[in-house]
C-alpha cells in the first residue's frame, strides 16, 4: 500500500517547559543537557533517522504523539542515540553481548558488558546506514532477515535476522551469551549456528532448566551458570567482578524493576489511562532493557513515575487514547500489536505478559547474589509451567481491567504458540474475557503490517 | 509394505516378533489387572531402566505418517509445532490405537522442548498424569551433570510414589543388564543388515526396533537372541549382486512407526537404505555405558550419549553427534546421505545446511528432504530422490562401484 509520508515533529511550544526538566547522566559519567536533547530530537535525529519521524499510522515503531509527556521525549532520545552509544562503548573496549528477551540483565552490566536483545541488535543493524526512510529501513531489515533465513531456515522466527546481523558483522557483537529456554526454543539453535564458518566469536549459554519449581538444585545449577557468564564477560571487559559488584548492580536494577511496578500500578489505578499505549508499553521495556544504559534509563523511569502520578491526580489522559477506550491485554511471544492502530480502533493496551513478567520479581539483595538472581529468574511467571503461568496471566487481566486478551505470536515461534490455546482457555475460564490469536507473518516489518492489524482491529470491534 | 529391498531368505523369527506385537496389548491389559503401571514415554532421556526396575510396563509413545492425527493434534497444540508432536497430541487425544488407552502415566523429558509442551497440553486437555524430567542444555558442564543427577533422582522418587514400588539396587541392576543386552543385539542387527549378503534388510531391522517400543523387554530380548541365532543358520543369498543399489544413509528428524513415505520412495527408486542415526532407529541404542546400578550412574550414562540435536553444542570440532555420524557413514559404507527433516522440527532443520556442508566436504552426496505427513509432496520428493540417486549411481560408476 502506498503510504503518504507524514512527518512527526516536536513542537517548539513545548521547548521551554521541556528544558526545565534537566538533562540525563550516563553510566560512563558523561552528561547531556536538556537543550542538547532538544537539539538532537528536533534537528539531528530527523536528519539522521528520518524513518523514526514517519508519522504514518502504520509505522509500528513510530514516536509517541504525547509530546507533553517529557520523560517520553527522553526515552526517544535514548532510543535514537543507542547506535552512537554502542559504537562508542565498543570502541572503548566495552563488550557488546547478544542475549535474548526476558532475562535479567544484572550479571551483564555487573561484568562490564552491554547486553542487547535481538530486537535492539536489529535496530542497531538497520540504523548503521543513516538517512533511511521507513520503506528503506524495512528493506534493509528484510535483506538481513533473508540472509539469516537462507543460511538457517525459513522456519525460524525473526530473531534469525539479529543472528544474521551478527554473523555478517553488520554490527560488532563481541559475545553471544543468552539464557536458553526462557521463552524461546529457537534461541539455542540460533546460537549454535554461529559455530560454523564464523570467526572465533565467543559464545556462552546460560541454561534455564525447565521443570524448575520447588527444587533447590535448579537454583544451584543456574547460579553456577551465571558465575560462568560473569567470568566470560569479565574476560572481555577486563573488569574485576566481586560479589559486591553484582550486589550493587542488583540493587540498581531492582530500582528499575520497582519503578516499573509502581508506574504500572499507578497507570492501572487511573480512571483514564494517563499514558497512551506506546508510552505505557515502553515502561517495562525500559526497566528490563535499559537501551544500553541503566543509569540514564532509571532517571527516565523516575521522571516517568512523577509525570504519571501528576496525570493520575489531575485526571489527564494520554494523547491518542479514546474516551472509554476498550482495554486489551497482550499475551504471547515477543511481538506486539501496532499501538497506534489499536488506539485508532478505540482501544488501549493495558498489559503484556512477557515484559510485565520480568519486572514482577525483585531480586533479593543480601546473601549470595548469584543464587538470588537464579531464584528470581526461576520464578518469573511467564516461564513457569503453563498452568501456573496462565493463572498469573488471568490475575494480570483482572488487575488491568482488560476487556479482551490478544494472543499474538511470530511466524516460526513454536514454543509459545504451542500453549497459546491452553493459556487463552484458562484465562477465559478464570476471567470470562474473550481472546483471539493473531499470527504475525510480516516478520521484521515496520510498515505493511495490515494483515495482523486488521485482525487486531476486528477483535477490538468484537469486544 | 512396499519395498524393492527384500531379502530372499526370510528369517522366521521376524514373524514371531510380528505375532508377539499382535498379542501385546492384551498382555499389557492383563499386567494392568495385576497392578502394574503402564508408563508411556517420549523424547530422549527417559531411562527405561528405571521404569522396568519399578515393575512398570514401559511403552515408547509415538506415531507418524497420519495426517488426520496431525489435524486433530493441531486443535490443541499449534500448527507451528512439528508434525510428530501434533500427531502424538492427536493420538493421545483420540485414544483409538491399541496402546494409548492403556497408559497410566506419560513420562517426558525436556530435551526437545516441543515435546515438553506436548506433555503440558495433553495433561491439561486430556487429563494425562505426567512426569517431567528436566534435561540440562549445558550438558557437558559439571553443574549440568550434577543438575541432571538430581533431576533424575527427583523423577525417580516421583515414579516410586506413582507406582508404589521402591527402587532396589538388584532390580535396577537387572534392568540395566537387560537393556544393555537389547542394545547390543540391535547394534549387531544393524551391522548385519549392512553386509552384502544379509538376510535381513534395514527396513526389517527398523521394524524390529519399533516392535521393541511395545514388547515386554525380557521377551523382546529372547526374540532378538533367537533371531540372531537363526541368522547364523540361514544360507547366504547367492542371487544378490552387491553394489547395484546406491547405499543410502538416513539422518535427521525421527521417522516414527507409520511414517514410511520417504522410506517407500527411496526403496521404490532403487536406493538401499543401509543405516541411520535416527532417534527412532539406531541412535538410541548407541553408546550408553552405565557404570553402576545407581540412579546417578544412569544419569551420567544417558547424558554422555551422543547428544540429541535439541541440545546445543557450541564447538563444532568436538561435536560428538557429527563425529558419530561420520563414523557410522564409514562403518555402513554409505554412499549417500538423505537428511530427513520434519516441518517445524527446529533441532534438525536448523542444522541441515551445516550438516550438508560438512558431509559434502567429507565426500558424501547429501540431500535434504523437508517434509511432513501430508501426501501432497510425494511426487516432488520422488523427483528429487530420483535425481539424487541417479547422481549417486553416476558417481559410483565413475568410481567403479564399491
Ligand atoms: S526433535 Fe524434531 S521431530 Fe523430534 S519432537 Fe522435536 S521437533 Fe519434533
Amino acid at each position: 500500500m502506498a503510504v503518504k509520508e507524514k512527518v512527526f515533529q516536536y513542537p517548539e511550544t513545548i521547548k521551554a517547559d521541556f528544558i526545565q526538566t534537566g538533562g540525563l547522566r550516563f553510566s560512563d559519567g558523561s552528561e547531556v543537557s536538556a537543550e542538547e536533547i532538544w537539539q538532537f530530537l528536533t534537528v539531528e535525529a530527523p536528519r539522521r533517522f528520518p524513518h523514526a519521524f514517519d508519522a504514518s499510522a502504520n509505522s509500528i515503531g513510530r514516536l509517541s504523539d504525547d509530546v507533553h509527556f517529557f520523560a517520553g521525549l527522553k526515552r526517544a532520545y535514548l532510543t535514537l542515540t543507542m547506535k552512537d552509544r554502542l559504537f562508542k562503548a565498543h570502541d572503548n573496549g566495552v563488550p557488546i553481548v547478544m542475549i535474548q528477551g526476558g532475562q535479567t540483565l544484572d550479571p551483564y552490566y555487573a561484568a562490564g558488558g552491554i547486553p542487547l536483545r535481538p530486537g535492539y541488535v536489529m535496530q542497531w543493524a538497520r540504523d548503521v546506514q543513516e538517512g533511511l526512510n521507513l520503506r528503506q529501513l524495512d528493506a534493509a531489515g528484510l535483506e538481513i532477515l533473508e540472509k539469516g533465513r537462507r543460511k538457517i531456515s525459513i522456519e525460524a522466527c525473526n530473531q534469525v535476522a539479529a543472528h544474521a546481523a551478527v554473523a555478517n558483522n553488520i554490527v560488532p557483537v563481541d559475545l553471544i551469551a543468552p539464557y536458553l529456554c526462557l521463552r524461546c526454543s529457537d534461541m539455542s539453535f540460533l546460537v549454535e549456528t554461529h559455530r560454523y564458518k564464523e570467526d572465533q566469536r565467543p559464545k556462552y549459554l546460560v541454561d534455564f532448566p525447565i521443570n524448575q519449581t520447588g527444587k533447590h538444585y535448579t537454583s544451584d545449577y543456574v547460579a553456577e551458570q551465571l558465575r560462568g557468564l560473569v567470568k566470560e564477560i569479565a574476560k572481555l571487559s577486563k573488569k574485576e567482578v566481586t560479589d559486591e559488584t553484582l550486589r550493587r548492580e542488583i540493587q540498581r536494577q531492582n530500582k528499575a524493576r520497582r519503578l516499573a511496578q509502581e508506574i504500572i500500578e499507578l497507570w492501572w489505578s487511573a480512571e483514564q489511562p494517563p499514558l497512551n499505549s506506546t508510552d505505557f508499553f515502553s515502561i517495562p521495556f525500559l526497566a528490563n532493557d535499559f537501551v544500553g544504559d541503566p543509569e540514564a534509563t532509571i532517571q527516565v523511569l523516575t521522571e516517568t513515575k512523577k509525570e504519571v502520578a501528576y496525570r493520575v491526580e489531575h485526571g489527564i489522559k494520554g494523547t491518542g487514547v479514546a474516551d472509554k477506550a476498550k482495554r486489551v491485554f497482550v499475551c504471547g511471544s515477543c511481538v506486539g500489536p501496532n499501538a497506534t492502530s489499536v488506539e485508532r480502533a478505540g482501544a488501549v493496551l493495558v498489559g503484556r505478559d512477557d515484559n510485565f513478567s520480568c519486572n514482577s520479581v525483585l531480586v533479593k539483595e543480601d546473601g549470595d547474589p548469584y543464587r538470588n538472581l537464579a531464584e528470581a529468574i526461576l520464578s518469573f511467571p511467564y516461564e513457569l509451567p503453563t498452568e501456573q503461568r496462565a493463572d498469573w496471566t488471568a490475575e494480570m487481566v483482572k488487575k488491568s481491567r482488560a476487556d479482551g486478551v490478544l494472543f499474538m505470536y511470530n511466524w516460526g515461534c513454536n514454543y509459545q504458540t504451542s500453549v497459546g490455546r491452553m493459556i487463552s482457555d484458562i484465562v477465559k475460564e478464570k476471567t470470562g474475557k474473550p481472546s483471539t490469536f493473531v499470527e504475525v507473518g510480516e516478520l521484521g516489518r515496520t510498515e505493511a503490517t495490515e494483515q495482523s492489524e486488521n485482525r487486531v482491529e476486528a477483535f477490538i470491534e468484537m469486544i | 509394505m512396499s519395498s524393492s529391498v527384500t531379502t530372499a531368505v526370510k528369517a522366521a523369527t521376524l514373524d514371531k516378533i510380528r505375532q508377539a506385537l499382535q498379542d501385546r496389548p492384551a498382555q499389557i491389559a492383563a499386567a494392568k489387572q495385576r497392578g502394574q503401571k503402564v508408563i508411556g514415554w517420549l523424547n530422549y532421556f527417559v531411562p527405561e531402566e528405571i521404569l522396568l526396575a519399578l515393575d512398570a510396563v514401559p511403552i515408547r509413545v509415538g506415531t507418524g505418517g497420519d495426517e488426520q492425527l496431525v489435524d486433530i493434534g493441531a486443535r490443541y497444540i499449534s500448527t507451528k509445532n512439528c508434525v510428530f508432536v501434533r500427531s502424538v497430541v492427536g493420538l493421545l487425544g483420540e485414544k483409538k490405537d491399541a496402546y494409548t488407552p492403556l497408559l497410566d502415566l506419560l513420562a517426558v523429558d525436556a530435551s526437545c522442548l516441543q515435546v515438553f509442551r506436548l506433555a503440558e497440553v495433553v495433561k491439561y486437555y486430556f487429563k494425562y498424569e505426567t512426569a517431567i524430567l528436566g534435561v540440562p542444555r549445558s550438558f557437558a558442564a559439571p553443574e549440568g551433570r550434577e543438575y541432571f543427577r538430581q533431576e533424575l533422582r527427583s523423577f525417580t522418587a516421583e515414579l516410586e510414589k506413582f507406582t508404589g514400588r521402591q527402587l532396589t539396587e538388584a532390580k535396577l541392576n537387572s534392568a540395566i543388564e537387560l537393556l544393555a543386552k537389547i542394545r547390543e543385539a540391535l547394534r549387531y542387527l544393524y551391522e548385519y543388515q549392512a553386509q552384502d549378503y544379509a538376510n535381513l534388510s534395514w527396513r526389517e531391522v527398523f521394524e524390529i526396533v519399533h516392535a521393541g517400543f511395545y514388547l515386554d523387554r525380557a521377551e523382546y530380548l529372547k526374540l532378538l537372541q533367537e533371531l540372531l541365532a537363526e541368522l547364523k543358520t540361514l544360507p547366504v543369498d547367492k542371487n544378490k549382486i552387491p553394489g547395484l543399489q546406491p547405499r543410502v544413509f538416513l539422518t535427521g528428524s525421527q521417522l516414527s512407526p507409520g511414517d514410511v513415505k520417504l522410506i517407500n520412495i527411496i526403496e521404490d527408486l532403487g536406493g538401499q537404505i543401509i543405516g541411520d542415526d535416527l532417534w527412532t532407529g539406531l541412535s538410541s541404542y548407541l553408546d550408553i555405558q552405565v557404570a553402576a546400578p545407581t540412579v546417578d550412574a544412569l544419569a551420567d550414562g544417558y547424558l554422555a550419549r551422543v547428544p540429541h540435536a535439541a541440545l546445543p553444542y557450541l564447538d563444532i570440532s568436538t561435536d560428538s553427534r557429527i563425529k558419530k555420524l561420520k563414523e557410522l557413514l564409514q562403518k555402513f559404507r554409505a554412499q549417500a546421505v538423505i537428511d530427513h527433516t520434519l516441518r517445524y522440527c527446529d533441532p534438525y532443520t536448523f542444522k541441515a545446511g551445516e550438516t550438508k556442508d560438512i558431509l559434502n566436504n567429507a565426500g558424501f552426496p547429501f540431500l535434504e528432504i523437508h517434509t511432513e505427513y501430508a501426501s501432497s509432496d510425494i511426487e516432488a520428493i520422488r523427483t528429487r530422490v530420483e535425481a539424487f540417486l541417479e547422481l549417486v549411481r553416476t558417481r559410483n560408476d565413475v568410481a567403479g562401484g564399491i
